[in-house]
């Protein structure tokens, strides 16, 4: 049992949030683009949109991008960073996944300033990082419907999360 | 309905409707639950508990407001909930919050989903966000490794 539970005989608390989980489901398959149907209006994006998504996806390899300088320039804090950065990546898979048609292949770009070899200020400079990264997200995430948007929120709200733990 | 409030049928933002329902069902278990939590952590711990219970009271509050705008019968509260799971220790009253938050950004990310409305995404998004935090300031109470969720909401790929 993974939530509350109305007193019985009560039923509908966990029952509306089973079906949410079974739900959101299928809907992280939309999300990922597994399910995607022609004339699916939720699914449907605008040539705006794909760039926009385009441009999300970019911002993820960036973070991304980071972690991995990070873990390079300041290998001593691999226990704490190695966890987020594949959260990070897992990420930006499921983003390629979400954005439709051929993304091409760029050069990841962080902020053009190498990650410190100090741990304390490459925490630092990561956490602005995935803060901003986190705020991009999260503006773009109404810009959009149905998994594509749930996705977006999703994933700024996950980075909100490490950029309070690299705190 | 029978008191004269809008079918949900009839709408133009019912499925976001009853997302939001579920967004103000989970707002009622987390208050009740933030109650089960505070009992069970000493009083330093007070501040936050209160602090989370009256993110949820607010959004409750945003809720009600936006669902009878739109003539739409907001869902009760239960009279009482099952725990699931004892609670009798701070690290179990920081995992029952755990849970809390999780219900929350599985609601929210179900809002984000079904919302037909701009103004209901931004609203999600930053609710989501805001569990998300809580979440995991309660998750390293609970001594979990790491914190944070790569997909808030969302189950795991």
């Amino acid at each position: 049992m993974s939530g509350l539970l109305p007193a019985p005989p009560a039923a509908g608390a966990f029952t509306r949030r089973s079906l949410l989980l079974a739900t959101l489901a299928g809907s992280a398959l939309v999300a990922t683009g597994c399910t995607g149907t022609p004339g699916d209006v939720t699914d449907a994006v605008t040539p705006a949109q794909v760039d926009q998504l385009a441009a999300q996806v970019r911002v993820q390899e960036a973070v991304v991008t980071a972690y991995d300088q990070a873990l390079s320039t300041a290998p001593e804090l691999a226990a704490s960073l190695t966890p987020l950065a594949a959260q990070a990546l897992a990420q930006l898979d499921r983003l390629r996944a979400a954005a439709p048609g051929d993304l091409g292949t760029t050069a990841a770009a962080t902020s053009g300033v190498a990650a410190p070899t100090d741990p304390t200020e490459a925490r630092a400079w990561l956490r602005g990082l995935v803060g901003t990264a986190a705020a991009a997200h999260a503006a773009a995430c109404p810009e959009f419907t149905g998994g594509r948007a749930a996705l977006l929120g999703s994933i700024a709200a996950g980075l909100r999360g490490q950029e309070t733990v690299l705190a | 309905m029978a008191d004269g409030t809008r079918s949900p049928s009839a709408s133009p933002t019912a499925t976001e409707d009853a997302a939001l329902q579920e967004a103000l069902a989970a707002a009622h278990v987390a208050i009740w639950g933030y109650g089960v939590v505070g009992a069970a952590l000493p009083p330093e711990s007070r501040d936050l508990v209160v602090a989370c219970e009256l993110a949820y009271l607010d959004l409750r509050d945003q809720l009600l407001a936006l669902l009878s705008a739109r003539q739409v019968e907001p869902v009760d509260d239960e009279p009482g909930y099952t725990l699931p799971f004892p609670v009798l220790s701070p690290v179990d009253a920081a995992a029952l919050a755990v849970t809390l938050e999780e219900g929350s950004s599985a609601a929210w990310t179900w809002v984000l989903d079904q919302a037909t409305e701009r103004s209901t995404r931004q609203f999600g998004v930053a609710a989501l966000g805001a569990a998300e935090l809580r979440a995991v300031g309660w998750r390293i109470r609970a001594g979990r490794t790491p914190p944070t969720t790569a997909f808030p909401g969302l189950p795991e790929a």
